[in-house]
């Protein structure tokens, strides 16, 4: 798990440039592109990148600047990064020349800003400094009398340079392990709770398919492996093979055209507004569909392989032998050790149902993790990209130790050493 | 002359077992469809992959287009010819140079020069070797494989280089797996012994004595490997991470047609879709069937 974190990081983090490039255009300078990286800590070495995404920045802002840091969220939903001062209120800073000011969120509300040329702190060599937080919902620390031109990128509103800006950056965030992966560089939220809406919606239409699938699947697949080789089983497999082997896509293009195009049946793209998915469910069918046509050919092959192999035992020959009924022999016997690999199996197999879900959810525009992964892959929204790419790899970790145990449950003769 | 014998008498052996699987002749049918218009693309049809034939966008199949054309006019069939020629016989390296080898062909080559050289030293080494090397792959694995696709073309931008190394990527940790449990096997038969006796180094046991042993299951495995890297190279094209406009990329296509359905001009996201899913198909059927016949035949 940890492993996957660093190379999912590595992967996604490998160039920060064409971020830079891909978000801010490609006519910016090489000024503006230096000042938007060291703006969001890109330049700094790979590893302390890593530990700050991971574990989260504010605990090293906090030692340098000496009081403990708060997070609040605006009405907007944006979230903004404040130092608490021992009385309560919230605090933050900007330059304005030579003269610190500090801005106030009083508890009550008000917001004053005063000059606070007071904490300057002289270092060894002279130069009057003081780590704060800027407005930007970063640690910056400032320097008195460095005329080190910066350039901001307010968005909206484009660039604009500024002289006596910060020298260092920390931009703050809480980390993965606690719940933040940052702010998304293409909306301006917190990506945490995006995902979270996401990837509630891809749960819903993930789930529907699997209660579908799985029923249809292993009966198909048991009616295939009961007699190997026979009519029925040659279509069934050849079937079911070509299903989840064609592109997600193009199945899904093949149903739109059928379903939709020609007899207009049900609606071809799904269209959500804020209540999704359940405002609209005769949307939900196609994608539904999709995916069950994908799935249904997989786990039938793994039950109709497994479901043959016990066909041939022993211990169903002398079922029949001793004269047993054969739905008898094929329900009692057979099909319960039968279904021990599929089970399993399936599970693992979330892994590609996940890959499945990203593409049916953009064939149709269904507003799921996937479309969201895409959409973060497309403009190098990196912040968003790795951790829409942990949530999944979690899920698909998760459900394989999940088959793990059940394997040994349902079959006691494996143990793992 | 012996020598040319054996070689005839392999070749000959190979094809009894394609031949008995009719499974495996239906996709050999399909697949070889392919790869023979892709290698006479010139031939089989009489438009350029790119001219355009402005007065007739988007129309259905007609006499002078057989499959009709897209938005821009261009022929579909010739484009799906182009498209197949790159995903089969060439890859495109820059405007100039091509090489010869489908970028899909490639991508499953290079998989499998990484995935086999990783699986051989880790099955035949064995001990911490072994456990880093699976341990890393294992990691690698868990990373849902259109995601993993996904995010490394996102992060090193599309092209058909990019794409080769995306697909080899993705697939080595497969390779590497099938490979050391093979390697597991073979290492303990008398012949490896014997080599280990004479005092041989461990490139030549590893690449002479195990690797042409375990070339049947390893070769079945990159039929299979092709057919998803040809899944993946239209995947990437649907979801705008192909190779870029004008190339006839089969994915691309698809995505660009996608746009016209509804205005009642499907032709052209239907062809491309029909490609892939047959050359796939192909693919899997062939894989299938000799792994069916290869398991009778032993």
């Amino acid at each position: 798990m940890f492993l996957v974190s660093m190379a999912v990081f590595m992967i996604v983090e490998s160039s920060p440039g064409n971020v830079a490039k891909n978000i801010l255009g490609a006519f910016i300078t090489p000024e503006q592109e230096a000042s938007f990286l060291k703006q969001q800590g890109f330049d700094k070495p790979l590893t302390s990148r890593y530990i700050s995404w991971f574990t989260g920045s504010d605990w090293v802002a906090e030692m340098k600047i000496g009081h403990p840091l708060k997070r609040i969220t605006t009405e907007k939903g944006y979230q903004e990064w404040w130092v608490e001062s021992e009385n309560g209120n919230l605090l933050q800073w900007n330059l304005k020349g030579e003269d610190l000011f500090v801005t106030i969120l009083e508890q009550n509300g008000n917001i004053k800003e005063v000059i606070d040329n007071d904490r300057w702190q002289k270092d060894k060599k002279g130069i009057s400094h003081f780590w704060g937080v800027s407005n930007k919902n970063s640690a910056v620390k400032w320097e008195k009398g460095s005329a080190k031109e910066t350039w901001n990128y307010v968005y909206g509103r484009g660039w604009g340079k500024t002289t006596g800006g910060p020298v260092e950056y920390i931009p703050l965030k809480k980390g993965f392990l606690r719940g933040d992966p940052g702010i998304s560089l293409r909306t301006g939220r917190p990506v945490a709770k995006s995902l979270f809406v996401r990837l509630r919606n891809s749960l819903v239409l993930a789930g529907i398919a699997f209660v579908i699938v799985m029923p249809l699947a292993l009966i198909l697949g048991i009616i295939a492996g009961l007699k190997e080789g026979s009519l029925q089983d040659r279509i069934l497999s050849i079937t079911g093979m070509s299903f989840s082997v064609i592109p997600e896509f193009a199945t899904g293009i093949f149903l739109i055209l059928i379903m939709s195009t020609w007899l207009d049946l049900v609606p071809g793209a799904t269209v959500f507004g804020e209540k999704a998915p359940w405002e609209r469910p005769d949307m939900l069918i196609l994608p539904v569909l999709t995916l069950t046509l994908i799935e249904l050919g997989y786990v039938l092959r793994i039950t109709r392989a497994s479901m043959a192999e016990v066909m041939r035992s022993a211990y169903i020959r002398t079922a029949y032998l001793k004269g047993l009924p054969s739905f008898k022999v094929i329900f009692v016997h057979a099909v319960r050790n039968a279904l021990i690999a599929p089970i399993t199996v399936i599970m693992l197999h979330v892994n590609w149902l996940m890959g499945g879900i990203v593409i049916v959810e953009v064939v149709f525009g269904y507003p799921g993790l996937g479309q969201y992964l895409l959409d973060s892959a497309l403009y190098k929204d990196i912040n968003a990209i790795e951790a829409g790419t942990m949530i999944m790899v979690m899920i698909a970790v998760g459900t394989q130790l999940i088959a793990d145990i059940l394997y040994t449950f349902l079959n006691p003769r494996i143990r793992y050493s | 002359m012996s020598k040319k014998k054996k070689a005839f008498d392999s070749i000959k052996n190979g094809l009894n077992i394609l031949f008995a699987s009719k499974t495996a002749v239906i996709g050999l049918v399909i697949v070889l469809f392919w790869v023979f218009v892709a290698l006479f693309a010139p031939y089989v049809t009489g438009y350029g992959p790119m001219e355009q034939d402005w007065m007739n966008p988007n129309k259905g199949p007609s006499m002078a287009h057989p499959l009709g054309t897209d938005e821009l006019g261009r022929d579909l069939w010739s484009r799906l010819v182009y498209g197949a020629r790159i995903v089969l016989i060439v890859l495109p390296v820059t405007e100039d140079i091509w090489l010869p080898g489908g970028t899909a062909v490639i991508g499953v080559l290079v998989s499998l020069l990484i995935g086999a050289t990783l699986g051989l030293i880790a099955g035949y080494r064995g001990g911490w070797a072994d456990e880093i090397i699976m341990r890393f792959l294992d990691a690698m694995m868990s990373i849902p494989i259109i995601l993993l696709y996904l995010i490394i073309v996102a992060a090193i931008g599309a092209s058909a280089v990019n794409i080769v190394f995306a697909i080899a990527i993705v697939g080595a940790p497969g390779v590497a797996r099938l490979v050391r449990s093979l390697t597991l096997d073979i290492k303990t038969r008398d012949y490896v012994r014997a080599a280990e006796t004479r005092g041989e180094d461990i490139f030549f046991i590893i690449f002479r004595e195990i690797l042409p042993n375990a070339k049947g299951p390893i070769i079945i495995d990159s039929m299979l490997r092709i057919g998803y890297a040809i899944f993946a190279m239209g995947t990437l094209g649907f979801l705008g991470l192909g190779l870029p406009p004008p190339s006839p990329d089969w994915g691309s296509m698809v995505a660009k047609g996608r746009e016209f359905i509804m205005s009642g001009s499907p032709w052209a996201s239907l062809w491309p879709s029909v490609a892939i899913a047959s050359l796939v198909v192909g693919l899997n059927l062939l894989a299938d069937g000799l792994r069916e016949e290869l398991s009778r035949y032993q």
